[in-house]
């Protein structure tokens, strides 16, 4: 029945899958990114591909482009076995992926950006035909209806002339499957319909599209059948017909994770300790409205490249403001992480090892590096003096180490947060922004941390919380705002958290059943 | 789609022209300073001895703007380049062929750009390093071979320096040859494309399905190749080789190419720039000599040009 469905579509006889994948399994050091995935492809149709951060469908892809190799599994063309082995060997099936990062070469033209690899043979040996390249670039660019000059530098191009070369490039060769993974994001609305009629084109000339998504309203408007990824599993896929924005959501939520969140929450918060109003920065974020209170801690969710980092840099001031205010306490901050720094504001970031800890330094050394200028007014280092404040918050936050003095990157990553908490405690920061504090931790750690979490808000400290993992926004803040598309989309109190009121926000199912009604 | 409008209007065949880098204005400078303050300078004497002294750094530079095109940096060049010198005038005095002599010397450089190119593109050691410790070894090699003495050769390969063709010395000549065979190899061949994409996205060229490790050595192995060819000319100016004739030779060629517009980021390469920024440097060189300044001074001269080049890039916003 699917198939009759698909079939008037893919003009003849009944359709066969242009490819299936047959539980797909990949493995990294400590991570299970897929389990068992099937999946199957039929010419003429957009397969949207959906699931939150850490689902595995970036993973997916990069085993059907050849880029990693899978540990278990089969992918079948035309009912056979076919070889993955190689990026070669898939282009040759007519397979061509365009990532989220484009594989385009900024100082090459636009022509020579499409024959990539595969430049046309000059009369004289060695040399590549730049004339017929030129020309069949435009042959390509002009079957898309796109007006693009073939000679001009890819880096000259607006990032959706750019999007379209990707484009370009994959049908001026033999393409049958088209896989995308998020092609709007960095795409403006117009740019976008301009990509959908795009892509009709291409399902109209039979070609399959894998598209990952993470907008609800792109995967109805543009998906035949949807795929629900959860945990490197296949929840389901159903036809567009079948679904509902809200059935989509309940299958991508409810991660399962085995851990206890140690969490005291307070009766009632305490003073207003950040109030962020009408935030506009140079790094994208639009209208950032936000407020944390003493005692809290709150959560910032979204899908990876929501712009929740980068409202934490334009907080700490380390991305330029262009209009709105950051104040803490009441008071104005403004002019730089400097200055935010003595304010009391705490960025704990994401790579913890390139910008939160000096790996190749003492534990006391980066206990006491960001109050170096109250430890020591007088701006002489005394080690004796270091040692003691180390030893206090090593104590305080029960770090695990032998001593002040080990190198800190010695230590397990739930140590080294810890310190980069103790170095902020200890500069007497009063609002902490933690970005993905447990990325890179063990479970043991990860409660831990959350146990520290919750001791400073108990001690009046207050908490932003940047997480990509639904469980701990839940279980953990005291409420959250979601960010989609680089604005706040919504806000949940306490109430109102669960991972369906949170994805549904994150994805944007929410406005589109509003649109609906 | 408005931008395309834009777009397609600037990158027209006047590119190289329309982007003028910095250092063509310096270069303006330069000239009208020397050509009132030194003696001589607008001699046509003069200036196909600008053009003689140019040769061997436009050698030098075009393959080093590849190099540079690839993230990379080739230090073991004027190494290399003296090495090859010496090597050169041995056969050429033990044989008396100058072509084995030039096989031999183009193989030296051949051998050392391999090996740099290995140890950059399989090993993935960093390119500075790499040819920093081979700089050190094609320059003690040049010593020991001549226990520090120069090989004369006499005047076998002063045609190459003295004679002329249709009006222009056979230095004009053979600069203009090796820039044309560049610009092909630039524009026309894979080799080309493929600097700017191992610089701007390997990862690109990495999905294409290319062998990137064997563009990548050859993009050294020419640079080395090229040092080896230039021993040639060298060679035939001094009337010798000597261990170290192109001591800092690769100082002038980074200047060059830097100033010239080519970036050390996003493969972004401009071989005309180059080649602006080699006539900059010898007329830098030459106008100094004139003037009776010694060369340590004229080192610092190159490293204010390669300063000025860059601020006047800035405040054009090109960089």
């Amino acid at each position: 029945m699917q198939k009759n469905n698909i079939g008037d579509k893919a003009a003849g006889s009944t359709p066969q899958p242009l490819l299936q994948l047959r539980g797909i399994g990949k493995s990294f050091p400590g991570v299970h990114a897929l389990k068992d995935v099937s999946l199957d492809v039929y010419p003429g149709e957009v397969h949207m591909l959906l699931g939150e951060n850490g689902a595995g469908k970036s993973t997916l892809m990069k085993v059907l482009c050849g880029a990693y190799r899978a540990d278990k599994g089969d992918i079948l063309s035309s009912g056979k076995a076919i070889d993955v082995s190689s990026i070669s060997a898939v282009r040759a099936l007519g397979v061509a992926v365009i990532f989220q990062e484009f594989s385009l070469v900024p100082h090459l033209s636009v022509a020579q950006n499409i024959f990539l690899g595969r430049e046309p043979k000059g009369s004289i040996p060695g040399t590549v035909d730049v004339r017929g390249m030129r020309r069949a670039a435009l042959e390509a660019l002009r079957a898309l209806q796109l007006d693009i000059d073939p000679d001009a530098p890819v880096h000259a191009l607006s990032l959706a002339q750019q999007q379209m070369v990707e484009i370009a490039k994959a049908t001026s060769q033999q393409t049958r499957v088209l896989v995308m993974d998020e092609p709007t994001a960095a795409l403006s609305e117009r740019e976008s319909a301009r990509l959908f009629e795009l892509i009709k084109q291409l399902k109209a000339a039979g070609v399959a599209i894998i598209y990952i998504s993470h907008r609800m309203t792109e995967v109805f408007e543009l998906g035949d059948r949807i795929t629900v990824l959860r945990d490197g599993n296949r929840v389901a896929s159903v036809l567009r017909g079948e679904a509902t924005p809200d059935m989509l959501v309940q299958m991508m939520v409810g991660r399962t994770v085995d851990m206890t969140y140690p969490r005291h929450f307070a009766d009632k918060p305490g003073d207003v300790l950040l109030r962020v109003e009408g935030l506009t920065a140079s790094n994208g974020i639009r209208d950032i409205d936000l407020m944390v209170r003493a005692g809290e801690i709150v959560g910032l969710a979204g899908l990876a490249g929501s712009g929740r980092t980068e409202v934490a840099r334009a907080i700490f001031g380390a991305d330029r403001v262009l209009s709105g205010t950051v104040r803490l306490h009441g008071r104005l901050v403004s002019g730089g992480p400097e200055q935010a720094r003595s304010a009391g504001v705490a960025l704990i970031p994401e790579s913890r090892k390139t910008q939160g800890v000096a790996l190749l330094r003492s534990v006391s050394e980066n206990l006491n590096l960001a109050s170096l200028g109250r430890t020591f007014a007088n701006g002489i280092y005394r080690p004796g003096v270091a040692r003691e404040v180390a030893q206090q918050l090593i104590a305080r936050l029960r770090i695990a180490t032998p001593s002040p003095e080990q190198m800190v990157k010695l230590l397990s990553g739930g140590n080294q947060q810890k310190i980069v908490i103790g170095k902020w405690l200890q500069a007497d920061a009063k609002l902490f922004i933690f970005d993905e504090p447990t990325r890179g931790v063990d479970v043991g750690a990860k409660s831990e941390i959350f146990a520290l979490l919750d001791q400073l808000v108990a001690a009046g400290k207050g908490v932003l919380m940047i997480s990509s993992e639904l469980p701990e926004i839940i279980h953990v803040c005291d409420r959250a705002y979601v960010m989609r598309e680089r604005k706040i989309a919504g806000h949940l109190e306490r109430s109102e958290l669960n991972e369906q009121n949170v994805m549904r926000l994150a994805i944007g199912a929410t406005a589109m059943e509003e649109a609906t009604i | 789609m408005n931008a395309t409008a834009s777009v397609s209007s600037g990158a027209r065949p006047l590119r190289s022209v329309a982007s003028l880098p910095g250092v063509a204005w310096a270069l303006i400078a330069l000239l009208l300073t020397f050509a009132t303050a030194a003696p001589n300078f607008l001699t046509m004497g003069n200036v196909n001895n600008i053009a003689a002294q140019s040769v061997v750094l436009l050698m030098l530079a075009l393959p080093t703007t590849l190099v540079i095109m690839t993230e990379g940096i080739d230090m073991s060049l004027g190494a290399v380049l003296s090495l090859a010198g010496v090597v050169l005038a041995m056969v050429l005095v033990a044989s008396g062929s100058p072509l084995l002599a030039l096989g031999a010397a183009v193989g030296v450089g051949l051998a050392f750009g391999l090996a740099n190119g290995a140890l950059v593109s399989v090993l993935g050691l960093p390119p500075f390093i790499v040819t920093l410790a081979s700089m050190g070894v094609a320059q003690g090699l040049a010593l020991v071979i001549t226990d520090g003495d120069s090989i004369i050769i006499g005047e076998q390969l002063s045609v190459l320096v003295n004679g002329s063709l249709a009006g222009l010395t056979m230095s004009i000549w053979l600069a203009l040859a090796f820039y044309g065979i560049f610009h092909v190899l630039m524009h026309r061949t894979r080799l080309g494309f493929y600097a700017s994409a191992i610089g701007g996205n390997p990862e690109a060229l990495r999905f294409a399905g290319v062998n990137i490790r064997l563009y990548h050595i050859g993009i050294y192995a020419l640079s080395g190749a090229s040092a080896g060819f230039a021993a040639l000319i060298l060679t035939a100016r001094m009337s010798a080789g000597h261990p170290s004739a192109a001591l800092g030779a690769e100082f002038d060629a980074i200047a060059a190419v830097i100033v010239g517009g080519t970036s050390f980021e996003h493969g972004k390469g401009r071989l005309f720039g180059t080649l602006v920024g080699v006539v900059a440097v010898g007329v830098l060189r030459n106008g100094l000599n004139l003037m009776n300044v010694s060369s340590a001074i004229q080192v610092s001269c190159i490293g204010l040009l390669v300063i000025v080049s860059l601020l006047l890039d800035n405040l054009k916003g090109t960089r």
